[in-house]
Parts: structure tokens; C-alpha cells; sequence
């Protein structure tokens, strides 16, 4: 469903002052998976979905989406099919999560329509299904950090995506959340056939949850693998400086 | 936040009713303002075919009222569109170097000696607020979208380069035109004629049209532009009709009544805080909230005493701070 095709981008456009920011990366993703984009910061993990998402533009190479270059989809077709989860999204005035969700609904709507009932019950659920029908009221302002992320995550997922991109959804989350949510995105993508990808530091929650890693190393695609791979003292002593030891199929700090 | 709470939710039939009664509320000041006056004349009078007061009445009250209507309108819009777009809640519709470039047009224009031929002072303001957005958007234009930072600081850079070219200019101007250039500065709409009434409401009517048309697509960047942009928002266009539609009905509403501050940062904020976020929303009810206030801000320089007029924007704030930090204290 999703192809990357020697995808490259670089913030400077000129690209003689830095590396590029994602260079040359080929990967292609079925319908159905749970896919973890890992690697230090600045590896150009965020870059990447930015580039899926329509939000940058490949310099070199290309996205193709259901055998269609990306570039060639309308617009608001596109956005009904992909959803994205940007890293930090904030309101620049007060909002209450209810309508934060129901604003997930805008690539359905005409370009007079207001969000109906339907769309309010869909964003309804949308909470519900990320544990936050109790914030539906509350203005985001006066949410934490994890309860926010989780408002933000069912914006994406009240459109329905074919595919979702979630810039690191998983951090502020206190771990009982990050496991619920990281079992929440299994359960999509077994019920509905949704493709996620998202972007995480957490190795272990990952590899836990996910059926592939990708691993993105200086802006470009170090490895592409199934979690049993990457779980391993030297793989991720050569790709992420880790010094750590696998205790029962985890990796802990070595110390 | 309690009842404030209630209100806020967002739907087409509260906001239609939201939009009538402010609508009324308007209707009701164009009628005090024109009621209400240094002269003492009747609707009763002049309807008897009492010339004084159909003249009063109809060519000087009405008009006045109306144009106090449309430039509020248009200054509120404006503003409203600036701080949604931008993601500022200080954002105005001056913040673009639209009030200044229309001041140095003035400024420069009267210190030429053209304060004399009619209208051409507003002309060069006109085209100085054009010509002042226009700069502030290339010095701020960079890679696939314009950055807001980079233009609310290229626009309040280009302010302080316009204060001071206006400085030098009020030092060259005939002193007998200094007069009619400060009255300009501060804002009035003394002397308004049916003609500016015509040609303001064409401006704005377009503007409200041209922004009704994008409004779905300007709410979505309540959580920026990358986010718009993933929505399937056309970004780059959106903001470039936002800004230029904004700009052009501004500088024609200073061009008219010369600076009235306030209204533009103030009557989004309040509405803001009564009704509801979403621009859809906000932008009907800003237009009308900034007519309803110009209009009796204007009554009420015109009568608070019976020997002179006060400036009308010293009476916008006037008004509208103590109701808006009243609000402010009771939300959240």
C-alpha cells in the first residue's frame, strides 16, 4: 500500500552546508502492519513521516500510495487516508478535546459543511477507544502531557486511516499508557487492517508490539527487520551506542 | 468556566442564533447613533420635511454610522484572520506594517502639500498599506511556507522604519496641514459621505465572501501548518488569500478613517471568550461584534462632550477594555 522509492530531503535546499536529512530510503509496507521507526535523535525519523505525510516534499525519489505517487492524490483525498500524528501539536487558543477530536473529521467535510452528529459520535468513540471519553469536556490546557497525546491520537484515528503516521506517540505517556496504547495500535491494525507507523525511542515496548522495525541511522534506512533482529547487544551497540545485555528477550542497560 | 462552558458548543444553529443576536444588537446602535447627537432633530421632523434635520439625519448620522459599522467590521475580520492564521492571539490587522505604511502614505502625502486635493491623501494611504504587506511578505517568505515569526517581526520592524519616516515628515509639513494629518493619525469619521459608505461596503463584502470561502480551511491551522497541511490543506494559498484579503480591506479602512486601534485585537478576543474557537464561527460574529463597537464607540466621542469630538479610538478602548478584562477574570 505505502512504497518509498530513494526518498531524499534535505532542509537545505541547496544541500551543500549539511547531510540530508533522509537520504535514499527504499521501503515498501503492506496493509496490516505495526511498524516501529526507530533511531538516535535526529536519525530523521520525523523527517520521514513528514515526507509520507504530505507535509514535505521528496527532493529525490518518491511516495507512492496505493501504486500512485503521493504528490498525484488530491489533497483532501489523500488526508482521508493517512492520517498523521505531528510530534508536539498545540492549539494556539483554548480548545476542548471533543472538538480538538471532531476537527480529525475535516477532510470529509464540503468546504461550507460544519461536522454533523454522525462525525461528534465518531469522534465520541474515537476517545473512548484511546481511554479518554472522560476528557471530552475538558479544555487541552489543563491536560498532562499523556492525556493530551491521547486526545491527539484519536483526532488521527476518527478519520478512519487507511495508514497512520504517529510522530512519537508514545512519549509523556506513563507506562500503563504506553502499554495501552502500543496494544491499542496492535488492535487497529488486527481489526481493521490499518497500517501505523510511529516513530519510538522505547526499543523493548517496541519489538513487544510491533511486526517490523525500521532502524534509521544519519538520514538513512540502517535496517529493516523484524524485532528479533534488532533486539540484539550488537545491533544496537553498532547502530545506537547502547551498551546493553538481553535478559529474556529484552534489553536492559548494562551497568 | 461554568456557563461560559455551555455555550461553547459548536454548531450551526447556536452560532445562527449567535449571529442574529448580535446582529440585532447592531441594528439597535445604528439607530441610537443616529438618534443621538450634538443636534437636536427628529426622525419625526425630518419625515414632516424638516430640511435641517433630513440633513442631519440622512446625510450626516446615517452615513456615519454605517461607515462606523463597516470599518469595525472590516478591522475585526481582519484581525480575527490575522491572530487564527498566525497563531497569535496579539496578532492585529495592523501587525503587517498595514497601519504604517498607510501613516507614512499619509504623512508623506501631506508634507508634499496634497492634503488639499480631496481624497488623494487616502489614495497614497491606501496604496502605502498595500505597498508595506507587500514588503513584509518578501522579507519574510522563505522555503515552502511563510513563517509567521518571520513576519510578525518583519512587520513590526518595517512599523518602526515607517514611525520614524512619518517623524520627518510631520517636521516638513505646512503647518496648516498638521492639523487634518494628527486628526488623521488618531483616527476619525468625522465628515463621512455616502460615496465612502458605498465604496467601503464593496470592500468589505468581498473580503467577508473571499474569507467565508477559506474559513474551513483557515480553522485547521489552529494546530499549525504541518498539521494543516497533512489535513489537506492547501497551506501556502490559504495563507497568502488570508493575509492579502486582510491587508486590502484594512488598508482600505484606514484609508477611509485614518488609524482606529483596539478594535482589530480586542473584539476577536471577547468573542473568543463569550461564544466559541472556531474560526467559522468567529468570523461572522467578529465582523458584526467590531461593527456594534465602532458604531457606539463613535456615538459616544461624538457626545461625551457637547464642544468638540474625542477621538473615536480612544473610546473603542474605552468601551471594550473594561468589558473584556471583566470577561477575562470571570473565564479561565
Amino acid at each position: 500500500m505505502l512504497r518509498l522509492e530513494g526518498v531524499s530531503f534535505s532542509y537545505d535546499r541547496l544541500e551543500t552546508r549539511s547531510r540530508p536529512a533522509v537520504r535514499d530510503c527504499s521501503a515498501s509496507f503492506r496493509p496490516k502492519q505495526l511498524v516501529a521507526i526507530t533511531g538516535p535523535n535526529g536519525s530523521g525519523k520525523s523527517t520521514l513521516l513528514k515526507l509520507v505525510a504530505r507535509v514535505l516534499a521528496p527532493q529525490r525519489g518518491a511516495v507512492l500510495f496505493e501504486e500512485r505517487d503521493i504528490r498525484e492524490w488530491p489533497p483532501k483525498e489523500y488526508a482521508r487516508r493517512v492520517g498523521y500524528l505531528p510530534q508536539d501539536p498545540d492549539p494556539a487558543f483554548p480548545m476542548r478535546a471533543i472538538d480538538v477530536v471532531v476537527s480529525g473529521r475535516a477532510p470529509f467535510l464540503g468546504r461550507f459543511e460544519w461536522e454533523s452528529d454522525a462525525d461528534y459520535d465518531e469522534a465520541g468513540r474515537a476517545l473512548a477507544l484511546c481511554d479518554a471519553a472522560e476528557l471530552a469536556e475538558r479544555y487541552l490546557d489543563e491536560m498532562s502531557g499523556g492525556e493530551r497525546k491521547r486526545v491527539f491520537l484519536a483526532r488521527v484515528l476518527a478519520a478512519h486511516p487507511k495508514l497512520v503516521l504517529l510522530d512519537e506517540p508514545l512519549t509523556a505517556l506513563d507506562l500503563s499508557h504506553v502499554q495501552q496504547v502500543s496494544a491499542l495500535l496492535r488492535e487497529i491494525v488486527d481489526r481493521t487492517g490499518t497500517t501505523v507507523l510511529y516513530a519510538t525511542h522505547d526499543l523493548n515496548f517496541a519489538a513487544a508490539y510491533c511486526d517490523r522495525m525500521l532502524v534509521m541511522r544519519e538520514g538513512a534506512l540502517a535496517l529493516d527487520a523484524a524485532p528479533s533482529e534488532v533486539m540484539r547487544p550488537e545491533v544496537v551497540r553498532e547502530l545506537f551506542g547502547w551498551e546493553a545485555r538481553a535478559v529474556g528477550g529484552w534489553l536492559v542497560p548494562r551497568v | 468556566m461554568g456557563t461560559l462552558a455551555l455555550t461553547a458548543g459548536a454548531r450551526p444553529r447556536r452560532v445562527a442564533a449567535a449571529i442574529a443576536l448580535l446582529a440585532l444588537l447592531l441594528l439597535i446602535s445604528i439607530a441610537a447613533a443616529s438618534l443621538f447627537g450634538t443636534a437636536d432633530v427628529s426622525w419625526r421632523a425630518a419625515f414632516a420635511g424638516d430640511r435641517t434635520a433630513r440633513t442631519v439625519l440622512l446625510d450626516i448620522r446615517l452615513p456615519r454610522a454605517l461607515l462606523a459599522a463597516l470599518i469595525g467590521a472590516a478591522l475585526a475580520a481582519a484581525g480575527v484572520t490575522f491572530q487564527t492564521l498566525l497563531r497569535n492571539p496579539l496578532a492585529d490587522p495592523f501587525i503587517l506594517g498595514v497601519s504604517g505604511g498607510a501613516a507614512c502614505g499619509a504623512a508623506v502625502s501631506t508634507a508634499l502639500g496634497w492634503a488639499r486635493i480631496p481624497g488623494l491623501v487616502s489614495l497614497v494611504a491606501f496604496c502605502g498599506a498595500l505597498a508595506a504587506t507587500a514588503a513584509v511578505f518578501l522579507l519574510a517568505r522563505r522555503r515552502e511556507y511563510t513563517d509567521p515569526t518571520r513576519l510578525l517581526l518583519s512587520g513590526l520592524v518595517l512599523n518602526a522604519l515607517f514611525s520614524a519616516i512619518i517623524l520627518i515628515a510631520f517636521a516638513l509639513s505646512p503647518e496648516s496641514d498638521l492639523a487634518s494629518a494628527v486628526r488623521w493619525m488618531m483616527g476619525t469619521l468625522f465628515g463621512a459621505t455616502w460615496s465612502d459608505v458605498v465604496l467601503l461596503a464593496l470592500f468589505v463584502a468581498a473580503a467577508m465572501i473571499a474569507l467565508s470561502v477559506i474559513a474551513n480551511d483557515i480553522r485547521m491551522f489552529a494546530f499549525g501548518a504541518d498539521d494543516a497541511k497533512s489535513r489537506g490543506v492547501d497551506v501556502e494559498r490559504v495563507q497568502r488569500i488570508g493575509f492579502a484579503v486582510s491587508s486590502i480591506v484594512t488598508g482600505a479602512a484606514v484609508a477611509v478613517s485614518g488609524i482606529i486601534g483596539f478594535v482589530g485585537l480586542l473584539v476577536p478576543h471577547l468573542i473568543r471568550l463569550i461564544w466559541r474557537r472556531d474560526f467559522r464561527a468567529l468570523l461572522p460574529l467578529c465582523a458584526l461584534g467590531g461593527a456594534t463597537l465602532l458604531v457606539l464607540a463613535d456615538l459616544a466621542s461624538r457626545v461625551a462632550l457637547p464642544s468638540s469630538e474625542l477621538p473615536v479610538g480612544a473610546f473603542t478602548a474605552i468601551l471594550g477594555v473594561p468589558f473584556f478584562l471583566s470577561l477575562l477574570r470571570r473565564s479561565r
